[in-house]
């Protein structure tokens, strides 16, 4: 479904140039819950925000459905973000001046002209609503972000990414400003969410704790893959273990 | 888990969507206090300028209708002493058989341009003149007092039609067919002038009565009761002074102005000017009847007048006279037509033919010229607000770094974010300017109110009545003026935005995300 080919990607500061990715190969599975674990400075990230056409790669192609993505125009990649991929982020990145519900509805608001999204307000704000209550945030709709926890916040994120349906959600480090437990209730979402509605899933991970949640780990050093192999121990259904990889 | 909905259909036109960028622009202005700032800056600027270019323009608008009140439309005047000249066709001045010039009178004059039937059509009123300068003599206070002036000679009723004679009378305003005639109060003033001045006389020293010795070839005596009999009455002629000659203004001990008649009606006046003719002096002597009141200060310091056939009689003019003043039935319509069509009627070197606007020309432009330099000074208060706005949306740029990296991660493009932030200066200096406008047109309402009340907490008077002459400080709100001045602000309120949007839309989705 998304396939990543000989992926070049350096940074450059001044005079200092850090090369990140540096050849890296990686094919994604329609429907796979796909975590991605590494040291930091590994590329992770990076890789992470070019498949979501945040960034572009120096070299390399990425795909989607065999179509490349990557050279796309500015229109496209924005359409791309708006609809076929959700993002999520380690520091849930609401916007402070919206309730949680209108966090969840930016996506709609963003993709949606001003008369289409007059004719069909009524429905976007029912299925904002039904995701902040699967969530379990239907009691916090009005709320701003800083009323929220950690951990509700991190789920107002979710909803707001699966807002436009999306076919991928990207989540980088979702757990890694969570306690465990909350990281755990965070993951246990989103392999619901991959499982039910059949959404690929690729998660920028440090903690090993949550992979076993998913479908399959690929490790990265040094902006190459390195290990990739499928999660053999399954994720407790209610109290997250240690598991390692 | 239960099942969510699929979303509403999704087809996306993504440049003409502003949801967002409305929802966003109106949290900022709700949420950011440094905003408050800018709409203040921007308030204060267009306030400002509401108010100034309403005074300037209430001053402008008040000077115009003075100006023209007491000029007629079109003048034709000539600059000879001894009034209009006959010239030949080669536009030489022809001599009668005494070799003085042959003078053209106004009724010839008139004649002349009634043979244009197009011209005549347009004109309404036509008025001669004498206008001469003087030397105005009175006493107050047991002393003679002079004082220079421009004696203007006018037939009252003529001049009336023309415009901008009695609407400025003291005692006969807006009067059809003024006079220079004397009310009884003025003549009892002459009378009881009269009794004083003979009071006051030192007693001349009488030689003692002798008896005559009669001497051949003495012309009898003349008998004093015929002599009287056959000595006409000497005609009383009325002067309108303007207000200011006739009344002096100072300030008290309390410092208040306070103002004293020194010619009443019924007080005599020399008027000493040269002759039409011959440069000689001559003069008359007049009784004050009215005064001439227009709130120019130059007008009313400096104008006399004086009736028409008095000053032909006095300057032997006969019935000659130095300017015309005509009315036109459409002014703006048919000045240039008439003005055009009069320069080619007295095609002479020494007739001059001006619309009242050629004839104020310079302090016209002076008053233009005025207010917009102060208009370009005042809009750089509006400018500051400008750097204000740049100052402190480039601070709300940076705060909002990861902000506008969510908004792409979410699909936003670089010109929508880009609209955010021009719109937040759109919305703020929307805001600025319905605020500044509200402001502006209620200070300019109240205008004098406040100013009596700096006056009185300042001790010092702003707006000083016995320089302008104006009871209040004249405003006009000219619509068009409020509008360009909203325009303007708001057109700066948006430039000014336009830097910090820039830079938030050319900011890296990535970097912005990672900004802590």
């Amino acid at each position: 479904m998304l396939q990543a080919e000989n992926l070049f990607k350096t940074y450059r500061r001044h005079a200092v140039q850090v090369r990140v990715l540096n050849g890296l190969n990686l094919e994604v599975k329609t429907g796979e819950f796909l975590s991605i674990v590494g040291a930091s400075g590994s590329g992770k990230s990076t890789l992470l925000h070019l498949l979501g056409t945040l960034d572009a790669p120096d070299s390399g192609t990425i795909s989607l459905d065999g179509k490349r993505i990557d050279n796309l125009p500015a229109a496209e990649r924005d359409a791309l973000r708006n609809r076929t991929f959700g993002y999520i982020f380690q520091f849930y990145h609401l916007l402070p001046e919206l309730s949680t519900l209108h966090n969840v509805l930016m996506p709609a608001y963003i993709g949606q002209t001003t008369m289409g999204w007059w004719k069909s307000r009524s429905k976007w704000r029912g299925r904002a609503v039904e995701l902040l209550r699967r969530v379990g945030l239907s009691h916090r709709m009005n709320h701003r972000p800083r009323e929220l926890s950690g951990g509700e916040m991190q789920r107002a994120a979710v909803a707001r990414a699966l807002l436009m349906n999306p076919r991928v959600l990207l989540a980088d480090e979702p757990t890694g400003n969570l306690d465990a437990d909350t990281g755990g209730e965070i993951v246990r979402l989103l392999r619901d969410i991959n499982r039910d509605e059949g959404v690929t899933i690729v998660m920028v991970t440090h903690n090993l704790d949550i992979v076993s949640a998913t479908d399959r780990v690929v490790r990265m050093v040094n902006g190459v893959v390195t290990e990739d192999s499928s999660c053999l121990k399954p994720f407790p259904a209610s109290q997250p273990r240690l598991i390692a990889v | 888990m239960p099942p969510v909905s699929e979303p509403p259909d999704a087809g996306r036109e993504r440049e003409t969507n502003s949801v967002y960028k409305l929802l966003l622009c109106v949290r900022y202005l709700q949420t950011r206090y440094l905003a408050f700032i800018c709409i203040v800056s921007v308030m204060l600027g267009v306030a400002t300028l509401i108010v100034v270019n309403a005074v300037m323009s209430g001053f402008s608008t008040k000077l115009k209708t003075r100006l023209h009140g007491i000029l007629s439309d079109v003048v034709i005047d000539t600059e000879r002493m001894d009034g209009f000249a006959k010239y030949d066709n080669q536009g030489r001045p022809l001599f009668d058989h005494h070799g003085q010039v042959m003078g053209l009178s106004p009724d010839e004059m008139i004649a002349r341009i009634k043979e244009n039937d197009a011209l005549w059509d347009k004109i309404e009123a036509v008025s001669p003149t004498i206008e001469v300068f003087a030397i105005l003599q009175f006493n107050f206070q047991g002393q003679r007092q002079s004082k220079p002036v421009k004696v203007i000679g006018i037939d009252p009723r003529s001049r009336t039609e023309v415009g901008g004679f009695s609407e400025y009378l003291v005692r006969q305003t807006g009067a059809t067919a003024p006079t220079f005639d004397l009310t009884p109060q003025a003549l009892k003033q002459h009378e009881d002038n009269k009794r004083a001045r003979d009071w006051n006389a030192a007693p001349t020293p009488i030689a003692p009565n002798l008896p005559r010795v009669p001497m051949p070839g003495d012309i009898p005596e003349p008998d004093p009761d015929i002599m009287k009999a056959a000595m006409p009455a000497p005609e009383l002629h009325g002067v309108i002074p303007g207000y200011s000659l006739a009344h002096f203004r100072f300030r008290n001990e309390h410092g208040q102005v306070v103002e004293e008649a020194v010619l009443k009606p019924g007080d005599d006046v020399t008027i000493v000017t040269i002759g039409g003719g011959e440069i000689k002096p001559v003069w008359g002597t007049f009784l004050v009847s009215d005064y001439m009141k227009t709130e120019m200060s130059e007008y009313d310091a400096s104008f006399v007048y004086v009736p028409l056939h008095q000053l032909q009689a006095i300057r032997g003019m006969q019935d000659r006279c130095t300017a015309l003043q005509i009315k036109l039935g459409n002014y703006e319509a048919d000045k240039l037509f008439v003005t055009n069509e009069l320069r080619k009627l007295f095609p002479y070197p020494d007739v001059r033919v001006d619309s009242w606007e050629e004839r104020q020309g310079p302090l016209l432009s002076a008053i233009e010229v005025e207010r917009s330099i102060l208009n370009i000074l005042l809009f750089m208060i509006v400018g500051v607000a400008g750097f204000s706005i740049l100052a402190i949306f480039t601070m709300i740029v940076s705060e909002k770094y990861r902000d506008i990296g969510i908004m792409k991660s979410l699909g936003a493009s670089n010109r929508g974010v880009m609209w955010i932030f021009v719109g937040y200066g759109l919305l703020l200096g929307a805001v600025g300017v319905a605020l500044g406008t509200v402001l502006g047109l209620m200070i300019t309402d109240h205008i004098n109110q406040i100013e009596k009340f700096l006056t009185d907490l300042s001790g010092r008077a702003l707006f000083p009545r016995d320089v302008y002459y104006f009871k209040e400080i004249p405003t006009n709100v000219a619509p068009l003026s409020v509008m360009a001045v909203n325009i303007g602000a708001v057109a700066i309120a948006v430039l000014f935005s336009l830097l910090p949007a820039w830079r938030a839309a050319r900011l890296h989705p990535v970097r912005a995300l990672r900004f802590e």
